[in-house]
């Protein structure tokens, strides 16, 4: 599967956000890495094949929360479960 | 072993140390059972004491079909339960794994739910800052000793409900917590320390293994019903097992100890008491021990297992696989429990928590209408059940509670470091004395085989 990492285009501009291109990605993966504990993490990593499960995912989008400023729902999850996926609907919800 | 022990048996070996020849093991549930055959293998005379008629103590098995069983009790392992598997191995038992295939029904606000997967349609974001709260205290405790986690007095001292009221602001998590409390440990919010919460989560695996199905601590069942484990261990000890026989008084002397009970009293060297903590402080102890098992705080595990058997898993058959989640009772969830055997279709209930006590006060007839109609209203397409069994634990009056007893506020602190220390020749088993697993059948396999190690190194 081929991701795009750069941020959407024309994306509202947000104090808040992270800077640069690819920080949203490295900064889900991080989270991953942190909720999953495992270094294997990249940025098309599936999050359920990584052992993830239901439970572990609610802390993602509770870190993404509090990181980000942006609520995503669990269905916004199981759409994208990878750092790449998760960083794009960060932006797309901003 | 304690170096202040001074009351060590006094029959002498080749090496001429003391040895141990015999064993009163009381109570013949899954930790005594295991402590009683490692005890034989070590060339040990026991006898194992037990007040039910029936062995197994938590662990119970209904006949719902022919060949057909339920677990009426305890009867859930995984793949780190090592000390279960390996003596189910040995015993020439098999897992069962519990497949969840299909959608989940909730009914956790205005509107019924169906939802695929165990999700529940609540805000993920409050419950995923609930998990993430309670993943940082399950991560702060001492396993190994929770009484020596960090700023243990204060987490003893508050209740669980207390720190809920605290850092759970949104409803969502209001409302799932104690759902999930209750899952995890039977037990209610208000019953229980925050101390005791975060080790129970983290001896269990933390959150995630306790509360998983595949690849969790609910991964597989014991095929052909977890009352095996213990009907199997007991043939091989044979006539050392005595059932109807209850203990009242356990007292010992420079010579030994002597165990009163009926039919008895026995006599032998040391005494494995594999009692709930509740029940082992109903013995009276000459001399007592310092501190008792339990404390005016230590409350019964709150669970009331509901069996629905109906003809067949009809819920499979509209893509349903039985998990249910549901705020208000008496059934707070429900899972497939189908005998692998197949024949029937079981649908079980776990009424947990305050409700657990609700329930257990209704009379029979009361208790049937409320769970079959709760059934047939999360899974619309049950007929009437063939058969209904309630297995009330917290009123058991040989159990006193389930899945195991809650610790409540000064507990740990009181209790903790003398979980496991022996009093004399009085040495403690149950899974309520091992902090690995503790609460879970791996956590009475565990403290069995401490117990043997105990015994066989005075």
């Amino acid at each position: 599967m081929s991701v795009d990492t750069t941020d959407a285009a024309g994306a509202p501009a947000d104090p808040g956000a992270p800077a640069g291109t690819g920080n949203g990605t490295d900064g889900v993966a991080a989270i991953f890495r942190r909720v999953l504990e495992t270094s294997d993490v990249t940025a098309d990593s599936d999050f359920f094949q990584l052992g993830g499960d239901s439970l572990i995912a609610t802390r993602v989008l509770s870190a993404i929360a509090r990181h980000h400023g942006v609520e995503l729902s669990f269905e916004d999850f199981l759409l994208a479960p990878t750092p790449a996926g998760l960083a794009r609907a960060i932006e797309a919800a901003r | 072993m304690s170096g202040t022990d001074h009351l060590a048996g006094d029959h002498p070996d080749r090496s001429g140390a003391p040895r141990t020849t015999s064993a009163v093991v009381v109570g013949a549930g899954l930790a005594g059972l295991t402590a009683a055959a490692g005890l034989t293998a070590h060339g040990v005379e026991v006898t194992v004491l037990e007040a039910r008629d029936r062995v197994g103590g938590r662990m119970h098995g209904l006949q719902v079909a022919p060949g057909g069983w339920v677990d009426a009790g305890a009867a859930y392992l995984g793949e780190r339960h090592t000390g279960l598997l390996a003596l189910m191995a040995d015993l020439g038992l098999k897992t069962t794994p519990t497949t969840m295939l299909g959608a989940s029904r909730f009914a956790l606000g205005a509107e019924d739910a169906t939802r695929d997967g165990r999700f529940p349609p609540l805000n993920a974001v409050a419950l995923g800052d609930m998990f993430e709260l309670l993943d940082e205290l399950t991560a702060s405790v001492r396993p190994d000793a929770p009484w020596l986690t960090p700023d243990a007095v204060r987490l003893d001292t508050t209740t669980a409900a207390a720190w809920a009221d605290r850092h759970l602001t949104h409803p969502d998590a209001r409302l799932f917590f104690p759902l999930f409390l209750g899952e995890m440990m039977a037990a209610d919010p208000a019953d229980v320390s925050v101390l005791h919460m975060a080790f129970y989560l983290r001896s269990g695996g933390g959150i995630r293994y306790l509360n998983a199905f595949e690849g969790g601590a609910q991964q597989d069942r014991v095929a052909g019903g977890a009352h095996l484990v213990c009907e199997r261990l007991a043939e091989r000890l044979g006539p050392r097992v005595r059932l109807g026989a209850q203990v009242t008084a356990v007292h010992q002397d420079e010579g030994g100890v002597t165990v009163h009970a009926t039919g008895g009293p026995y006599r032998a060297d040391v005494a494995v008491i594999a009692v709930p903590p509740l029940l082992a402080d109903a013995v009276e102890f000459r001399p007592a021990p310092p501190v008792g098992r339990a404390g005016e705080r230590t409350a019964r595990g709150c669970a009331v297992k509901v069996n629905l058997v109906y003809p067949a898993p009809l819920w499979r058959e509209h893509g349903l696989s039985g998990w249910s989640v549901n705020a208000e009772g008496p059934l707070l969830s429900t899972v497939d429990d189908s005998p692998a055997e197949g024949g029937v279709g079981v649908l079980t209930g776990f009424v947990t928590g305050s409700e657990a006590h609700r329930f257990a006060a209704l009379d029979p007839v009361r208790r049937r209408s409320a769970a079959v109609a709760q059934a047939a209203r999360l899974f619309p397409m049950l007929p009437e059940p063939i058969g209904f069994h309630v297995t009330d634990w917290v009123n058991e009056p040989y159990s006193r509670g389930c899945y195991a007893a809650l610790f409540g506020p000064g507990d740990w602190l009181r209790n903790g470091p003398s979980l496991t220390a022996p009093h004399g020749r009085v040495h403690w088993a149950g899974t309520e004395t091992s902090t690995e697993f503790f609460g879970l059948m791996e956590g009475a396999v565990r403290s069995g085989h401490r117990v043997v190690a105990e015994i066989t190194a005075r």
